[in-house]
């Protein structure tokens, strides 16, 4: 089955209201633009799997 | 030696100097001053200069008062830094309105400690979202190789003032690459420490996750001098580790003997200009190193830093963004507000990865010692430029100037950036990455490529 494409519009506005974020108009176009890059450029971390035992280190270590 | 009031003198230079006597604290930061005056209406590196707490501080200097490694050595620092008696920008116009600093930063106490003076505080990217040096509030950082480029950011100022020769010696933060995007577009050292190495206290925030502090120079004795007068723990922040400080002057000279060095593959391989490979090929075939290394997971690892940089700094700019978007930089502004609107989900699926990935990378530092890779996919763009092409591949210039940056300091690794300077054109700067607190052997293969001639700083 195709994936949907996902209504970036549509998120921006609802999503702008659920963190009681205003979006004024002329801001709107950069905002959705901004999340279609952001989506390409997270696609590979989406796309993988994890071990469910894997969990992020609860204080980062390097 | 280098004339210590000249613009190519390095931080090296100056605190011989003036510690034999040879040049008086006053004089050199005099130069700086005027050197600056000169540059600035070209560079715009700077947006505060504090010349008489400077001149202050280099008059008790010269009175016997602030010995150390960096005696008398002029710096600046981003603008995130800070500074006591100004408001700490943090390449904001926002933050203009908020209180002024009551005290230094941990860094510029510590660089002070150690005899050098600072003079000013250097233009950025607003809020450190940023991989061009543009700003619509104070004006780009301007590239001094080439006033109509790009410097990067967003420690774009202190790139630009240390290439241009204002300072020998400034600060900046390096989140995703911003450290060593400016190393490698202005041409000159940079050393992102490993995380939590230096102390962040008295800095402005933008992702605490990734978030590092380090030096920009001339040299790599200078990276050396000041990284070593900067170590320590600091209890006023949180991500800073205890653990004993390690000088990495006394082996700089030691060469890259018994150094286990690679290249890396994969991911850092492809998606880039020639020039970006071409100065690994020439790093590399000065080194002897033939071996090829592939980060695991690379390209998730940089859409994962992504990920947490947008949530994390979005969410930090929340307030402003619902009460003031009008005040942000158009470009930095929309970014926000994207990334205030993505699943949590992303952040802690990023968070888990960043896990597997580390334990991934750490094992491959088995094998090798230190891991070469471009700083940046090509050389500086052309300041206002929104979209460039990579490989074929048309893509936004702000986003993707770090894609070969983000996959490193995601697990807070060392880096030291070294350029490579181009008679007619542009110069390029390549990484040199080590695990966690192996600072000394990037800085060793630094100053190995440095006496051979292969890196350089930028000429006069």
């Amino acid at each position: 089955m195709m994936e949907k494409k996902p209504d970036i519009e549509r998120l921006v506005a609802e999503g702008a209201k659920t963190v009681s974020l205003p979006i004024a108009d002329e801001y709107r176009a950069g905002v959705i633009l901004n999340i279609e890059r952001t989506l390409a450029i997270v696609r590979p971390l989406l796309d993988l799997e994890l071990d469910d035992a894997l969990t992020p280190a609860p204080v980062f270590r390097p | 030696m280098t004339d210590a009031l000249s613009k190519l003198a390095t931080a090296g230079d100056i605190a011989r100097a003036v510690s034999t006597g040879k040049a008086k604290a006053s004089a050199v930061i005099e130069a700086a001053l005027s050197r600056i005056q000169a540059a600035e209406p070209t560079v715009n590196a700077f947006t505060d200069i504090v010349a008489e707490r400077a001149r202050k501080r280099a008059a008790e200097i010269d009175a016997g008062r602030h010995r150390g490694a960096l005696m008398g050595v002029p710096f600046a620092v981003k603008n995130l830094f800070d500074i006591e008696g100004l408001p700490t920008r943090a390449g904001s116009k926002i933050n203009v309105d908020g209180p002024r600093a009551t005290r230094d930063s941990a860094l510029v106490r510590k660089l002070e400690a150690a005899g050098a003076v600072l003079v000013g505080g250097l233009n950025m990217g607003e809020y450190a979202y940023d991989f061009t040096g543009e700003n619509s509030h104070y004006g780009p950082s301007r590239n001094p190789r080439d006033p109509a480029h790009m410097t990067g950011g967003s420690s774009g100022g202190s790139g630009a003032a240390v290439a241009a020769g204002e300072v020998p010696l400034s600060l900046g933060s390096d989140t995703n690459g911003s450290i060593r995007v400016p190393s490698s577009l202005c041409g000159v050292f940079g050393l992102k420490p490993t995380y939590g190495r230096l102390s962040r206290a008295g800095t402005y925030p933008f992702v605490d996750s990734l978030d590092h502090l380090g030096p920009i120079a001339r040299s790599t004795e200078d990276l050396a001098l000041s990284y070593d007068a900067m170590q320590g723990a600091d209890t006023d922040d949180p991500a800073c580790i205890d653990r004993a400080i390690d000088p990495t002057m006394p082996r700089l000279g030691e060469g890259i003997a018994g150094l286990r060095i690679a290249i890396a593959g994969g991911y850092f391989a492809k998606g880039a200009e020639p020039e970006a490979f071409g100065s690994v090929a020439a790093v590399a075939k000065a080194l002897d190193a033939t071996k090829t290394v592939v980060l695991p997971q690379a390209e998730a690892a940089r859409a994962a830093a992504y990920v947490i940089t947008a949530i994390e700094g979005s969410q930090l700019h929340l307030p402003r963004l619902r009460t003031r978007p009008q005040d942000f930089d158009p470009d930095t502004r929309e970014r926000f507000m994207a990334g205030a609107l993505l699943p949590g989900a992303w952040y802690v699926k990023a968070q888990r990865l960043r896990r597997q990935y580390h334990a991934a990378v750490l094992a491959l530092f088995e094998e090798v010692d230190v891991v070469l890779a471009p700083a940046t996919p090509c050389t500086a763009p052309r300041l206002g430029q929104k979209m460039m092409k990579l490989d074929g591949v048309e893509l936004p210039v702000r986003a993707n100037l770090g894609l070969f940056t983000q996959p490193i300091s995601f697990i807070g690794l060392p880096v030291v950036v070294v350029p490579l300077q181009c008679p007619r054109g542009l110069p390029i700067g390549v990484q040199l990455i080590a695990r966690p607190f192996n600072e000394q052997a990037v800085l060793r293969v630094a100053a190995h490529l440095e006496r051979t001639g292969i890196t350089s700083a930028p000429p006069a």
